[in-house]
């Protein structure tokens, strides 16, 4: 595997810095979670829950921190299903025990990486600051990852996905003309800051090979976000079109490339919708000759791109009135059998039981542990012909119980006799 | 300082779905050469144009996603062929028949360079039953899942009578770009052990139905199907909104900054009794709570508000628009933005610079988007065939088999 041999010894909790380790697993590097039993991970301990066998858990809308004390257990968190993967291992240890500290300092020195997602400081006071860890391994590639990142005048701030999303300008991004935004009802940006908290790593470690330098790299959930605007800034600052504008966010129409029709079109059942978009001429010919050619789209006002633009609000009526009655996949099908661009409005229940492609493709990899079945969970989204990435990393497993392989790590890495692990669970070192 | 990529070759070979990959792998230092037609890549007669005059130069969006870039354009296949086996890296877009028409098909390329790794960005794959399906981003953000959870919540009756609703910016091709850049560097970290190339296959697809947080899991758990709405606003009083989460998802113990911040402001009301301060009780209650923070929002600005929030502790942030970015100070602090000169313009450029803060090796931010063919001669020239990397080997540049390094540096021990 790609990354196989290289060890990140990895702090992060929650989604956007486990995003970030979860795909390093992927391609092969050896991840150990520094967890703790006293103040597990929340997303190990909040709903919605992983149910037993012919039981349904609760879904996510109850959810909140608060509620977290009514956890079955520290294994059964969903949410931690879906940023774990990659063969993560799980060690605890006790940071505050004098003992703890000092384990942690001897995993530092024998590892390549430390990752971490705590408010900026935590690390440092718990006593391994960058200087320490340094000194235990000259050539560290440290890579932090919070909200608003070490450094700068706000770094106290407090974030979330959507915190973020909204102070980068990416949930004023989804919306209707003239209402307020809608945004994003997820946090989009813990993966896009995941995605980039990987790159710094990936860099650290390959400008390491070439160098033999360490460095430490901290990637905040805003820097991440700002490119995703892609041209909407510049137009802004050069053109004087400012984003916030009348009529803009324009909903699911684009002016750039213009497309119509282009927007999701009602189909038959609660709440289903189809996504149509045509660019061309030709598209919109074979959309036409798709829906049996009806009267309306020889109106002359339909005959050229700039006119199906421009008399947009119609044309959507009229494909709408032709989708209404028909299912989303058929007429994905239809449309795209014929070359024009379509696709149902898929959930997560489609994507897993009803999308034949995501299923042809091996997107889900069932994987368990002792303490959980086999669920069908995701990876990194490529392959790679010589180095093939897997869901359950170079391990081949799933997601890690609190703290499963502390005697396997202590043993491995840092030669621990098993009685000596044993001494120290009795002290509460490894709690 | 030396850039982890600095002297590995890439050959971008895009429409406008994969720029992007290449933009990151630009600011990490590679050198990105795109090759496009003698009418330019098809990005370049997409819009906005600067001024509003269309010109292969003047793309807006050309430029947010080819900053860092180099330009050449090519004669016809034979030349892009010799090109890629110049690289280090090829990123594309073409599918699987496309790349064999033209001689670009991974066996060919290896045939040359075996050592080239060869990164195709597709919408579904390589294969599969709608391999040969046709997407932009919105039919990828709407089979990916994105859409269903994105858009208003129901109207009267509990029915969505507004349709789920895409990003603007086209964030299932971004994801997918930026999955294909991490793929690239674990190719290339590979590469510098192995000397073997190899063929990444980027489903855009794939990479769209991955990013919706805990969706998935919450079907797996209960059954139920995340629908769209809305997080709560409130609206500030010069009309701003202010994503102002429930407190209490942060834990308990949030709240009494909150109130602090109420009581200081003079609005606290009926919060100030204590039973708001069960959790319980709130949870049952929280329309008096959303009330209170309702007064406070009247009396100030939407900047002001998210930083009242924020200094008792909450996890607001005031939605801005994608310009309203360019005033945080924060960013600006973290030297984030970046002006290029364009001399043939007269004028500098304001661009959106690193995604991270790296100490050891700063982003690279250099160059402003090629003019259509711009280093057509000068590519030709440093990446004629036979003659290794660019790159100094005092900078521990690589060589051809061992771009990005050649050491055991990276290894465990």
């Amino acid at each position: 595997m790609a990354l196989e041999g290289l060890r990140i010894l990895d702090f992060t909790r929650l989604g956007f810095g486990a995003q970030a380790t979860l795909i390093c697993g992927c391609l092969g590097a050896e991840v150990i979670r520094v967890e703790s039993t006293r103040f597990p991970d929340a997303i190990r301990v909040m709903p919605p829950f992983v149910p037993e066998p012919g039981e349904r858990g609760e879904a996510f809308g109850a959810a909140t921190l608060a509620n977290a004390t009514g956890a079955p257990s520290a294994n059964r968190g969903g949410i931690f299903y879906k940023y774990n993967t990659g063969g993560k291992r799980s060690i605890t240890v006790d940071a505050r025990h004098p003992k703890g500290l000092a384990l942690l300092k001897d995993l530092v020195a024998e590892s390549d990486v430390v990752a971490e997602s705590f408010a900026a400081g935590t690390l440092a006071r718990w006593g391994l600051p960058l200087e320490v860890m340094r000194e235990l391994r000259p050539d560290l590639v440290y890579v932090s990852m919070c909200g608003f990142g070490h450094e700068g005048p706000d770094t106290s701030h407090v974030t979330m996905g959507p915190t973020a999303q909204a102070l980068t300008g990416l949930t004023f991004m989804v919306g209707l003309p003239d209402r307020p935004p809608a945004g994003w009802s997820f946090s989009y940006l813990d993966h896009v800051g995941g995605y980039l908290g990987a790159i710094a790593i990936l860099a650290g470690v390959i400008h390491r090979r070439r160098t033999g330098e360490g460095q430490h790299i901290d990637v905040s959930q805003l820097e991440p976000a700002t490119a995703l605007s892609g041209a909407l800034l510049l137009d802004a600052m050069l053109n004087g079109r400012p984003s916030r504008r009348p009529g803009f966010p324009s909903g699911n129409r684009r002016a750039h490339p213009p497309a119509a029709p282009s927007g999701a079109y009602r189909c038959t059942g609660d709440d289903r919708w189809v996504v149509v978009s045509c660019r061309t001429d030709e598209q919109w010919s074979a959309l036409v000759g798709a829906m049996g050619a009806p009267a309306w789209a020889a109106d002359p006002r339909f005959a050229t791109l700039v006119g199906r633009v421009e008399h947009a609000d119609d044309l959507d009526a009229h494909v709408e009135s032709w989708t209404r009655g028909r299912d989303r996949y058929e007429v994905m099908d239809l449309l795209q059998s014929v070359g024009v661009p379509a696709g149902a409005v898929q959930d997560a229940a489609d994507r897993l039981e009803r999308d034949p492609q995501l299923a042809a493709r091996g997107h889900y990899t069932d994987l368990g542990n002792d303490e959980v079945d086999a669920l069908p969970l995701e990876g990194v989204p490529f392959r790679m012909t010589a180095t093939p990435p897997h869901t359950g990393g170079a391990l081949r497993r799933g997601p890690p119980c609190l703290g499963e392989d502390t005697e396997a790590v202590l043993g491995e890495v840092l030669g621990m006799s098993t009685d000596q692990v044993a001494a120290l669970r009795v002290e509460g070192v490894l709690s | 300082m030396t850039a982890p990529l600095d002297g590995v070759r890439v050959l971008e070979l895009t429409d406008e779905s994969a720029e992007y990959c290449g933009r990151l792998l630009a600011g990490l230092g590679a050198d990105v050469v795109k090759v496009e037609p003698a009418e330019g890549a098809p990005s370049r007669h997409i819009g906005p144009f600067l001024d509003d005059e269309p010109g292969p130069d003047r793309s807006l969006a050309f430029w947010a996603d080819n900053v860092g870039k180099r330009s050449v354009v090519a004669l016809d296949d034979t030349d892009v062929v010799a090109l890629c086996a110049a690289a280090d890296v090829v990123v594309h877009t073409l599918r699987p028949a496309q790349a064999a028409a033209r001689g670009l098909d991974v066996d060919a390329l290896h045939e040359r360079a075996p050592g080239l790794v060869v990164c195709a960005v597709t919408p579904f794959g390589q294969d599969g039953p709608w391999a040969d399906y046709l997407a932009d981003d919105l039919v990828l953000m709407a089979l990916g899942g994105s859409m269903a959870a994105c858009g208003y919540g129901p109207g009267a009756g509990g029915v969505y009578d507004t349709p789920p609703l895409a990003s603007h910016g086209d964030q299932a091709w971004r994801t997918a770009s930026t999955y294909a850049a991490i793929a690239v560097l674990g190719a290339l970290a590979w590469r510098a052990e192995s000397g073997q190339g190899q063929l990444i296959d980027v489903s855009a697809h794939e990479c769209s139905a991955s990013m919706t947080e805990w969706h998935l899991m919450t079907y797996l758990c209960s059954g139920g199907v995340h629908r769209r709405g809305p997080h709560p606003t409130l609206t500030a009083a010069d009309g701003r909104q202010v994503a102002a989460l429930n407190p209490d998802f942060l834990g308990p113990h949030v709240f009494a900054g909150m109130l602090r911040m109420l009581e200081d402001e003079g609005v606290a009301g009926e919060l100030s009794d204590p039973a708001f301060a069960d959790p319980v009780h709130r949870a049952g209650n929280y329309r008096e709570v959303w009330r209170a923070l309702k007064r406070l929002a009247a009396r100030h600005d939407g900047e002001t508000l998210y930083r009242l929030g924020q200094g008792a502790g909450l996890p607001w942030g005031v939605i801005r628009s994608p310009e309203e970015v360019l005033d945080d100070r924060h960013l600006r602090a973290r030297g984030h933005f970046v002006e290029l000169e364009h001399p043939e313009l007269g004028r500098s450029v304001t661009y959106c610079g690193a995604p991270f803060v790296a100490h050891g090796s700063p982003w690279v931010m250099e160059r402003r988007p090629p003019l259509l063919g711009e280093h057509t001669d000068e590519v030709r020239a440093q990446w004629s065939a036979g003659t290794p990397a660019a790159g100094t080997p005092a900078a521990g540049a690589p060589g051809r088999a061992g771009a990005a390094g050649d050491g055991d540096a990276g290894r465990a021990r």
